[in-house]
């Protein structure tokens, strides 16, 4: 499966009780299960008007019709290429040791 | 595929919309192409933004479903709440103000009342913004009677409108879809006269065996499809308006099963959801759904709907009644009906109301909702359903023994006859409802017998009346209903000769409309409208009239709407201006409200009888019907009126009436009546002339100085009062030749020419020596000849406006305000805008 980062445009959403959260959930795995395809909810951010999501697919298509189907906004969806932080470059430096010796 | 001329067509009004907004109808059979010739136009074009909105083929269409699509795509969505029509299309007009905007209605054959009247709002306005409205529908499925219709006409009549018809294809074009079948298109296009969906579902599935029919074509795409999934395609078939994707996961279609139905090419994504990709391919998958199995699969919708937490009654309403569900339709098309009349779609209403009636057998609610529909009936102006309706009603409450729906019925019926133009029946109900005193309706029974007892001038029981009503309206804080007795007690007063009473009755209508009490300030205006026109106030009625018709038609009620029309139609008459005349007589006749029929078919009679216009059996007819409205109204100036044209019609043919004996009776037993000075004083004229002396007492001014031979004075008095017509007749009884003689000239002038040939016999028969023959036509300016929109123009005109300032007050563009000034012109025989100032009193435009 591939990894996908979805952004949602929600005015208001960093107001959404956990209550409101805890519905959206219910309807999100609700539409994760009626896929009938492999899918998974990795994690979503709640940042100002926006909610960003990370979903696992086979392809954009069904992450896009997990949003239909949960009625949720899907302003942006782009499969991820890379992850990386503060421990890439260490990381990155080991390799380079490594491989050198 | 050879829709090239008709695809410029639409997209020259798209480029052009910067410049000047315009309407195009898209006319054509169903899978004509219709909706695939707009897409073509709207797609990829750099001229302005397209917003849709969805007609569906459910049974009853939901209340202002395409209007309210359209907006929510500009970004502008009405809450619920929002149901002023006008300000809905104020506000679509405004969304398209500042940037070029397209609005498409697919589908408009099932589109829904309300929608109709906001289009029309907007059609009427749309040369002055940079808006085009798409409209397509199927022709041949728009009967006299369709929403549709009113639209289709206000288009004919529109210069900025155009309707593009979607012909079946050519053999070639034919060719061009079949290239790399083996079939012959000449054989497909024997088999499908060109019907492009038709012929293109052929090609996509080329079988050896042609299919013969629209159906066959598209099963033979699911032939390939297995029972799980077919039963899918079925379950999408039944709701017309498309699957939202969040029934899916209620439904049980999986990810993988929905890619196989797409596969089939029957379907496609809306933003309603999953649709359809043509409603010919949905309904040939529904009709070959096995009987028995339909009930189930709208069973499963409805509760998919349910737990979604669906709030579109008129979508519940279609899948409970398809799933035999009697409680749940019951419950959904009451909600319907609610929704669809507070959005002014009344005839949705009925419908809505009729299937919750026929979901119950329980007699009270059953009842309570056939009062309702009577109501919504009579809001329609189909008032012997309305009528029928409400007997039903009460029959049910007298079983149960129901005493305050029955008063309710009573009150209802009383309303209807009464519309309906039959007093006695009106009379005897209304006192039924009264006389149930604790009735939650009493108040309105009141009011109702107030509004009877002023319509027939019994003044002093309408004011007690009143009394009752204004107290029980301040005990129930009930404003509309204290309003509506101030309104009735204002007319009354003002039929009594109160000066003051006019001023009060406009200010209580005033208040009744910003108050929202639509139909409340609308009967003021129609009543004063009535008032001013009786008592010859023809100017102050023009004006009243020039602001209250369009609010019949923003506010949709066009019960007061046909009433209006009819006063109109009395007060051009009076002015002299036939056509005009005519015209609104003509759109009241057309199936309008008996009540309001009456002058609609006097003016039909005596227009012709005074031109001499071939003859014919209209006018008898018109008299005939007239004469019997007259008896069943029975009220004091309906009886009048008929007898005055009755004398009028016996003194221009030279025979003689039988109803005219008792003419003498009717206007001496007038002497006791208040208000009716006016309406006698008119019958005691033309019972002069023929001869009879009818002891006139009472009468109002001009007709009191002709009586008394003052005949210049009055001549002067119906000069100043812009009544031409009884000018000329007054002047024609000059005791001065010359002044007798010169009315003869005018009379033909107006186009009386029957008039002015019997004004002829007179002077001769009075001794003139010379008297002057018929003129062959007249070359002098006169608007007798004018429509309603062109005396509209002419008025405008001659207040000095430029074209381009009438084109701002009449919402129309200053080409088309060019037009109107030219033919105008053209009609008055003058020159130039300068002759028509010049001459606006002579002309009575001013």
């Amino acid at each position: 499966m591939k990894r996908f980062m979805i952004e949602r445009v929600f005015p208001g959403a960093s107001e959404l009780t956990t209550e409101q959260l805890a519905e959206i959930s219910r309807t999100s795995n609700a539409a994760v299960d009626s896929l009938g395809v492999p899918y998974t909810w990795v994690t979503s951010f709640v940042a100002g008007d926006k909610i960003y999501c990370l979903h696992e697919a086979d392809d954009a298509e069904t992450v896009r019709e997990h949003a239909r189907r949960g009625g949720f906004p899907c302003t942006l969806v782009a499969e991820v290429a890379a992850e990386f932080g503060a421990h890439t470059a260490t990381e990155h430096e080991r390799q380079r040791a490594g491989a050198t010796t | 595929m050879e829709r090239e001329p008709q695809l410029e067509q639409l997209r020259t009004a798209l480029r052009r919309a910067t410049d000047e907004g315009s309407v195009v109808a898209v006319a054509g059979e169903a899978g004509a192409g219709k909706s695939a010739l707009v897409r073509a136009a709207t797609a990829d074009q750099p001229w302005s933004r397209v917003a849709r909105g969805l007609c569906d083929p459910l049974d009853t269409p939901r209340p202002l479903g395409p209007v309210r699509d359209v907006l929510s795509e500009l970004g502008t969505a009405p809450g619920q709440d929002s149901v002023a029509l006008a300000a809905l299309g104020e506000r679509l007009l405004s969304a398209a103000a500042d940037e070029p905007t397209t609005v498409v209605i697919e589908d408009a054959q099932w589109i829904d009342e309300a929608s109709v009247d906001v289009l029309r709002f907007v059609a009427r306005r749309i040369e002055l913004v940079p808006l085009v409205l798409v409209i397509t529908y199927r022709e041949g499925e728009i009967g006299p009677r369709h929403s549709l219709r009113p639209l289709l006409g206000d288009l004919a009549r529109l210069d900025s409108a155009a309707t593009i018809h979607l012909a079946g294809l050519s053999v070639d074009a034919i060719r061009g879809l079949l290239q790399g079948t083996p079939l012959d298109a000449v054989t497909v296009w024997a088999l499908t006269a060109g019907n492009p969906f038709f012929v293109t579902e052929i090609a996509r599935h080329p079988a050896e065996r042609l299919p013969t029919s629209v159906r066959d074509a598209v099963l033979a795409g699911t032939s390939a499809v297995d029972a799980d999934d077919l039963e899918v395609l079925q379950l999408l078939a039944t709701a017309p308006d498309g699957v939202d994707d969040r029934l899916f996961p209620h439904l049980g279609v999986d990810v993988p099963q929905l890619r196989r139905l797409e596969g089939t090419g029957l379907l496609r994504r809306s933003r309603r959801g999953v649709v359809y990709r043509h409603e010919l391919a949905r309904l040939a998958v529904e009709g070959a759904i096995p009987a028995g199995v339909a009930a189930s699969l709208h069973a499963r919708v409805l509760e998919a709907l349910e737990r979604l937490g669906s709030s579109d009654p008129a979508v519940l309403a279609h899948h409970a009644h398809a799933s035999g569900d009697e409680g749940r339709t019951l419950r959904y098309a009451d909600r319907a009906a609610l929704d669809a009349a507070l959005a002014g779609s009344h005839r949705e209403a009925v419908s809505f109301l009729e299937l919750a009636a026929a979901s119950t057998s329980d007699p009270q609610d059953r009842a309570a909702l056939l009062e309702r529909l009577s109501f919504q009936l009579y809001m329609v102006s189909r008032l012997p359903e309305a009528l029928a309706v409400i007997i039903e009603a009460s029959r049910l409450w007298e079983e149960v023994g129901d005493q305050d729906g029955l008063s309710a019925a009573h009150n209802r019926r009383a309303l209807i006859e009464y519309y309906l133009a039959r007093r006695a029946e009106a009379q005897c109900h209304v006192e039924a409802a009264v006389a149930h005193a604790s009735s939650p309706t009493h108040g309105s029974a009141r009011a109702m017998q107030m509004f009877l007892a002023y319509r027939r001038n019994a003044l002093r029981e309408a004011r007690s009346s009143g009394a009752v009503v204004r107290a029980i309206a301040s005990e129930r804080r009930d404003e509309e209903l204290r309003l509506r007795a101030d309104i009735v007690g204002a007319a009354a007063d003002l039929v009594d000769g109160s000066a003051d009473a006019r001023e009060r009755l406009l200010d209580l209508s005033a208040e009744a409309a910003s108050r929202g009490f639509d139909e409340t300030a609308s009967t003021g205006w129609s009543q004063l409208a009535a008032i001013d026109v009786e008592q010859r106030r023809l100017r102050d009625a023009e004006r009243l009239l020039d602001r209250s018709l369009p609010f019949t038609v923003e506010r949709d009620i066009p019960i007061c709407n046909q009433w209006q029309t009819g006063v109109r139609s009395r007060l051009q008459l009076e002015r002299g201006r036939w056509e005009a005349a005519l015209e609104d007589a003509r759109s009241v006749l057309d199936g309008g409200a008996p009540i309001a029929s009456l002058w609609p078919h006097l003016v039909s009679a005596l227009v012709p009888l005074r031109r001499g216009d071939a003859p014919d059996d209209g006018v008898q007819d018109h008299l005939e019907r007239a004469w019997r409205l007259a008896q069943e109204i029975d009220e004091p100036l309906a009886l009048l009126a008929v007898t005055t044209a009755l004398a009028e019609r016996a003194w221009l043919l030279g025979s003689g009436d039988p109803r005219l004996e008792v003419a003498a009776t009717l206007v001496r037993d007038a002497g006791s009546v208040p208000g009716v000075q006016w309406a006698s004083g008119q019958l005691a004229l033309w019972l002069g002339r023929l001869g009879l002396d009818p002891g006139a007492v009472g009468v109002a001014e001009p007709a009191r100085l002709q009586l008394d031979g003052r005949t210049d004075e009055a001549a002067e008095h119906w000069r100043a009062l812009g009544a031409p017509y009884e000018r000329a007749l007054a002047a024609l009884d000059s005791l001065d030749d010359g002044t007798a003689v010169a009315a003869l000239a005018d009379l033909e002038t107006m186009g009386a020419w029957a008039t002015a040939q019997r004004g002829r016999d007179v002077l001769r028969a009075r001794g003139l020596a010379k008297v002057p023959a018929r003129r062959r036509v007249t070359t002098v300016a006169n608007p007798a000849g004018l429509t309603s929109r062109q005396l509209d123009v002419a008025r405008l005109v001659a207040e000095g406006l430029t074209n381009s300032e009438l084109a701002q007050r009449l919402y129309i563009s200053t080409r088309t305000a060019d037009h109107h000034v030219s033919a105008v012109l053209a009609k008055l025989g003058l020159a130039t805008r300068r002759d028509v100032v010049r001459q606006a009193a002579d002309l009575g435009l001013v």
